[in-house]
């Protein structure tokens, strides 16, 4: 890398929202941008603003870039800023949240960028507007709904009922089908009670994604079996919330808990497939 | 920070309230938000490898709690 190469600035672009809307934030109160010497600005191109701050090419060019981000904490930390600044604007008005890592080389490229899904990008704001998105997340604990299984199916209390009265050996053999059994029965019930909270929170909200889980989600506070996000209008949070605390009640006897995050800017549903 | 979190399961027995809050925020700035072509765009591809590696180090309250306490006081 030569020496003008370190020198030289990228465009860190974190979210956009309306031209109008931009100019009614007051810079003073903005919070720290991804780095902090730098000062948050808006690009903006006729309806359309762009929130972003330079970056140093050296930091943030593509192979640099790829470098840091195996340095988990350099990453947590920049990660935390982006949320940060996108949380402050969205508390403020309707925004589109980008993806962690957007820059452009350029000031034009942003400007081009706007004018380019400038329509694209207006949709996705109004469609936003007066809402915001609440995570919930659904554990399980696989021991307290195994046990409360057997004791609400009437087809393993019977089970049970006779390998009891049965002779040692049949009484082993059907011990064997009724654990195949509780197996079968957990799924089904968990599936159950996951569609239900699906269908129950999405009547209360504008829209709702069933999000992936990785495998390392599974933590000690029971494993992590359904992870939703859903859009919610302001208006509307309280009844949402009561909502999501009946399912919590309902569930809590077969070990099943619900866990409600947010508010956050609609990053799942900022996309153009989230247009409807 | 202005996010909060919510456990509606109703019994006592919370989880580690922070060190949660930030996975699940990581989780939303690398993993989703709209995809737009800059120059340079982090690839899809790349993103479940960092936040496997953030998870795997965040498993240390104290990696956690520095990373906290670097976003409170820049957000001060």
């Amino acid at each position: 890398m030569t020496g003008s190469e370190q020198n030289q600035l990228g465009y860190y672009v974190y979210c956009v929202a309306e031209t109008a809307a931009a100019q009614q934030l007051d810079p003073g109160s903005f919070p720290a941008a991804i780095e902090d010497k730098a000062k948050l600005e808006w690009v903006t191109a006729n309806d359309l603003a762009a929130l972003s701050s330079t970056v140093s090419l050296a930091e943030y060019g593509e192979e640099a870039l790829a470098a840091h981000l195996s340095d988990a904490t350099w990453t947590a930390v920049r990660a935390m800023r982006h949320e940060t600044v996108v949380e402050y604007v969205a508390k403020r008005t309707s925004v589109v949240p980008l993806r962690f890592g957007t820059i452009y080389l350029e000031r034009s490229g942003i400007e081009r960028m706007l004018n380019e899904k400038g329509r694209e990008l207006a949709q996705i704001i109004e469609r936003l507007r007066g809402q915001e998105e609440w995570g919930v997340n659904v554990y399980s604990d696989r021991a307290t709904l195994l046990a409360s299984i057997t004791e609400v199916s009437p087809r393993l209390r019977e089970l049970a009922r006779q390998a009891e009265a049965a002779s040692p050996g049949q009484s082993y053999l059907m011990q064997k089908k009724i654990e195949a059994l509780r197996v079968d029965e957990v799924r089904a019930s968990l599936n159950e009670i996951v569609e239900r909270i699906e269908k129950t929170l999405s009547a209360e909200a504008t829209d709702a994604k069933r999000l992936r889980i990785l495998k390392v989600e599974a933590t000690e506070h029971g494993e992590l079996k359904a992870k939703f996000a859903f859009l919610v209008k302001r208006s509307q949070f309280e009844e949402f919330r009561a909502g999501a605390e009946r399912l919590a009640e309902e569930n809590l006897a077969a070990g099943v808990r619900l866990e409600l995050t947010g508010p956050w800017p609609a990053y799942n549903f900022s996309t153009e497939t989230g247009l409807q | 920070m202005s996010f909060e979190q919510i456990i509606v399961s109703g019994n006592g027995d919370s989880l580690e309230e922070q060190e949660l809050s930030l996975l699940e925020t990581l989780d939303h700035v690398l993993n989703r938000g709209l995809v737009i072509a800059g120059e340079i765009t982090i690839a899809v591809a790349d993103i479940d490898l960092i936040f496997l590696g953030l998870n795997v180090m965040l498993s240390s309250v104290e990696t956690a709690q520095q990373v906290l306490r670097e976003r409170q006081k820049k957000s001060e």
